[in-house]
């Protein structure tokens, strides 16, 4: 089977970098990204099996990433993580079809647990 | 904790109602009951932040994915914890400890600097070496506090001098304007040549403010004084650790041999201090992570050292052998630090004696020295002195002992700059963290010699294998770049391999683009060495011939071992180098991840852990934990030192048992035998439910005999037989066991070996009143097998009916509404259970054995239960 793509999308550049060595260690491709603008830009280009975004981040955040990904790659399941996490975001996210929600921090263990079940949806 | 306050208020009306306890002292104003609520506040809070550090550890340990919103947060609650920690503390030592509170505050406003980016607090302009301590180490910049601890903490000779503080900086800037200009470069991309121009313009030409000049000129006067005779200044970077753990090894510039006049001395700050915005300096700033302009430079003046030899030492491998490095050369230690001339390599064994393990003595053609008029002078070595040993026996022993010394104080790997003077005095110049890589077996590949391994004819082939001193392991390929002059770095091609005749920090603006180091002189100790680490370059040195063997432009893939050998094969060989990249990342080695836990340094490691120790100080403290631990020890003593001077019934009690877990009691209602005679007692004469219960179970056959526990460190378990004579002894300078109590309640505090355990119990006849809370921290061995030994407590007392929480090695056990009878059984289990692990973590070498030894524990807990 071919290298599965991650995109990890996080305005805190430790998410990211974290992410990218913990993920890369189980095999996967993983491009990370400081932006929404930037991240969709790079989805035009490559697909991208599961989309690990933050909720609250300047410019497009990660709920219109959500938006977009359900809208232009239906394929593609889009993990949110955020350090705000309540009930309205939780619901908000849950009602654009997110396939996780995890409030910050969040344990690597479970993120990787996440993930393999996202792709494992996708068959 | 909400419980235990809840407890707290529902136990004070029961205990007071119980007995004289509460009887004033005329010398004391706090009668002893108010004292005691006071104490048992403190461990609330002190458990509190207990946890929060504990949180803390665990999220940014590398098993989490983390932001800075989690870590403002959580530090906001943890600094909470301590002020409220420390204010009780305060009410109940009555102000004697109003250091520590200074103490807290200073590291408070470090550890804000980090996560809040505030300002620096106003503070000192110049600060001599032996004036600098954990309150103001922050305004000297991260080598200055070295060396400072040096000097305060070890008692090796540092040179005299002085530093001109993070504050002056401030003022120096803001004085010349320049303040506006570096906070434009802050956040914009890349380096802007140009802007730094301009700024390093204006610091040169900037002018000193009049408090900054008349400090320093002070400063030079009582130098002089110290000094006497002529002397010369070293005049040296410091730059403030305000993006982590980077090393900053050789970016800054030092300016040698300054006259002591202030003249002379404002034009080597000037200088010193515009290196901090030189390209080289910015590109390796941006390289790790960090922004141009956030940085601040404290700079050290320091007698300079008229120095006979001198070089570096490392207290251990750079890849964690048990060794000392040195590297020595004639003269001053530069030529070493800068990869400038060839050195002598000693491997000497950290056993006292320090037998040299191995020994190669350089051709060192040059020597740097300092010139009469100033500046520095390189000079050639006449021929029979260059192959010459420059250490003596003697003095080779007397480095590795003040290298071994130095990493005991600091608490880890160091790298040390070191010279012998003309009267053969040794002499440190400064001291810093080591990075240590992890070693691995030798990865040598028997490459090209299998069948199938080979991608065409030549590709693969192996074209040449240099013998030199490695740097730093793994492979890359690339065209080789035979570097002939330093201006032809410019036009180095990405991804090349870099040969050069000698190694150089300003290979720094390279790194990002090089694939591999390879150079023909060069010492594995160098500035250039340390950011091969820093970064993964792999890198080999002092190979004597590979600007020679190398041709230009071929294309290459090296490898270099551990053992000094560079492989070098046609080609790039994808074989080679997946095999290099297979050695797995960690967490530790991503910068950001480093930069962003850096606060952890101030907050976690508990240093501060003997109090028989005579750091057991406020001063000593050098973390929130190490607060923690001085005011939970000091919290104790003070309260049996005034139960001791009320000379009332509540007046401290040593418990006479057959196993010396040197505890002492204080009654506070019913807990002893009205009969006890000068201050003991025995197990039969405690008459508090609670503490007969878990002391049976201390007592239990086996339990704390180490019969039970095949124990490997005899020395280990010698250090919790130590039986502080707390009743007679001086109460200032012991550990101590107390368990306050009553007929039906204890508050122990128990501190066996190095783990600390506190227990909070009711028990009696009435169910609803009943409760036990547990805490268990600490330990003597690495982090690993402490928290196998709480995932082992974690079990036997989850089932005894406990409800336990968990984080890193912290753990708190809580069970209430229990019957007197269940509660007896279950005390009785948690004294055996407090003896029988109190040196498990020594022996507990997998997981495995947790589940062995657990089970082994409750079986015998079976036994207990049939014949109680």
């Amino acid at each position: 089977m071919d290298t599965r793509r991650i995109m990890v999308i996080d305005d805190e550049r430790i998410v990211g970098d974290m992410a990218k060595m913990a993920l890369e260690q189980d095999g996967y491709a993983v491009e990370t990204f400081l932006n929404g603008e930037a991240a969709l830009a790079r989805m035009k280009e490559t697909h991208f099996d599961v989309v690990v975004t933050d909720l609250k981040m300047k410019g497009i955040d990660g709920m219109e990433v959500l938006r977009t990904v359900k809208e232009r790659y239906p394929e593609t399941k889009v993990i949110m993580i955020t350090a705000f996490a309540n009930l309205d975001t939780a619901i908000e996210a849950l009602r654009g079809d997110v396939f996780d929600f995890f409030p910050k921090p969040v344990r690597i263990k479970e993120l990787k647990a996440s993930i393999v079940c996202a792709l494992n949806r996708q068959g | 904790m909400k419980s235990l306050s809840g407890l707290i208020a529902l136990l004070a009306p029961l205990i007071r109602g119980r007995g004289p306890f509460g009887r004033r002292r005329t010398a004391a104003p706090v009668p002893f009951a108010v004292l005691f609520d006071r104490f048992r506040e403190v461990l609330e809070r002190h458990n509190r932040a207990m946890e929060c550090i504990a949180d803390m550890g665990e999220k940014l340990g590398g098993d989490y994915l983390f932001d800075i919103t989690y870590l403002k947060d959580a530090y906001a609650e943890l600094s909470g914890s301590m002020a409220a920690v420390l204010s009780g503390f305060d009410a109940i030592t009555q102000g004697r400890y109003a250091r520590l509170g200074e103490i807290f505050r200073s590291l408070d406003s470090e550890i804000r600097r980090h996560v809040y980016h505030t300002a620096s607090p106003p503070g000192h302009l110049v600060l001599f070496y032996g004036e600098i301590n954990g309150s103001n180490a922050h305004e000297v910049g991260g080598k200055n506090a070295s060396l400072a601890g040096v000097k305060n903490g070890t008692g090796l000779r540092v040179p005299d001098g002085f530093v001109v503080t993070v504050r002056a900086y401030d003022a120096f800037i803001r004085h010349n304007g320049i303040d506006g200009k570096i906070a434009r470069l802050e956040g914009e991309d890349a380096c802007q040549e140009e802007a730094l121009q301009e700024i390093r313009d204006m610091i040169r030409e900037g002018e000193m403010p009049l408090s900054v000049v008349g400090t320093l000129n002070a400063a030079l006067k009582k130098l002089k004084e110290t000094c006497g005779g002529e002397f010369f200044l070293a005049v040296r970077s410091s730059a403030e650790e305000e993006d982590g753990e980077l090393s900053f090894a050789g970016q800054f510039e030092t300016v040698l041999n300054v006259p002591p006049e202030s003249r002379a001395l404002q034009e080597a700050y000037k200088e010193v201090v515009a290196s901090l915005f030189s390209p080289k300096a910015l590109a390796y700033l941006q390289q790790g992570g960090g922004s141009a302009g956030r940085m601040k430079m404290a700079v050290g003046c320091l007698r300079m050292v008229d120095a006979v030899s001198g070089g570096v030492a490392y207290s251990t491998g750079p890849r964690g052998e048990e060794r000392v490095f040195i590297s020595a050369a004639w003269g001053l230690g530069k030529s070493v630090v800068e990869g400038q001339t060839d050195a002598d390599f000693y491997a000497v064994s950290k056993e006292a004696g320090y037998a040299v393990i191995e020994r190669r003595i350089g051709k060192k053609e040059t020597r740097m020295t300092a010139c009469e008029r100033g500046g520095i002078c390189t000079e050639a070595i006449p021929p029979a002195l260059a192959g010459q040993a420059a250490l003596t026996g003697g003095q080779i022993h007397e480095l590795a002992e003040a290298a071994v010394l130095i990493e005991t104080h600091f608490r880890g790997p160091q790298d040390i700059e070191w010279a012998f003077g003309k009267g053969g005095l040794l002499t440190i110049l400064q001291a810093r963290p080591l990075l240590v890589t992890a070693s691995g077996p030798s990865t040598t590949p028997p490459f090209g010699h299998g069948p199938g391994s080979r991608q065409d004819s030549r590709t693969g082939e192996e074209v040449a294998r240099l013998r030199g001193l490695s740097v730093q392991r793994g492979a890359g390929a690339g065209r080789v770049f035979v570097l002939r002059q330093m201006d032809d770095l410019a036009t180095l091609p990405r991804g090349a391999v870099l040969v050069a005749r000698n190694d150089s920090s300003h290979f720094i603006r390279a790194m990002p683009y090089v694939s591999a180091i390879i150079t023909d002189v060069g010492s594995p100790v160098s500035h250039m060495a340390s950011l091969c680490r820093e970064f993964r370059v792999p890198a080999l040195v002092n190979t004597g011939t590979a600007t020679r063997t190398l041709a230009h432009g071929r294309e290459v893939t090296v490898q270099v071992d551990d053992e000094g050998t560079a492989t070098v094969y046609e080609g790039s060989v994808r074989e080679v180098l997946d095999r290099a990249a297979a050695a797995a990342p960690r967490m530790e080695d991503l910068h950001e991840f480093r930069r962003k836990r850096y606060v952890v340094r101030y907050i976690s490691p508990l240093r501060l852990i003997d109090p028989l120790q005579d750091d057991f100080t406020p001063e000593g403290c050098r973390t929130l934990h190490d607060i923690l631990r001085f005011i939970h020890e000091k919290s104790v003593l003070h309260l049996v030192e005034e139960a001791r001077n009320s000379r009332s019934e509540s007046a401290p009690v040593k418990l006479e048992l057959s196993v010396p877990a040197g505890i002492v009691a204080i009654d506070i209602g019913g807990g002893l035998s009205p009969d006890i005679l000068k201050g003991k007692a025995s197990f039969e004469q405690v008459s508090s439910l609670p503490l007969r219960a878990f002391l049976k179970g201390m007592l239990h056959p086996g339990a704390w005999s180490a019969d039970a526990v095949p124990l490997k460190a005899g020395d280990f378990f010698s250090s919790m037989m130590r039986m502080p004579d707390i009743v007679s002894g001086p109460v200032q300078h012991t550990g101590c066991n107390l368990a306050v109590i009553s007929r039906d309640y204890m508050n122990v505090s128990l501190h066996l070996g190095y783990h600390y355990t506190v227990l909070d119990s009711y028990c009696n006849g009435n169910a609803r009143n009943n409760h036990v809370y547990f805490r268990f921290s600490g330990g003597a061995t690495d982090r690993v097998k402490r928290v196998r030994r709480i995932r082992l407590i974690a079990s036997v007392l989850r089932e005894l009916g406990f409800s336990v929480s968990i984080k890193e090695d912290l753990l708190i056990a809580r069970l209430s509404n229990t019957g007197q009878a269940e509660m007896e059984r279950t005390l009785t289990a948690l004294g055996r259970l407090t003896a029988y692990t109190r040196q498990l973590d020594a022996v507990l070498h997998d997981d495995g054995a947790v589940e062995r030894y657990a089970e082994h524990f409750l079986e015998g807990l079976g036994f207990l239960h049939e014949v109680s």
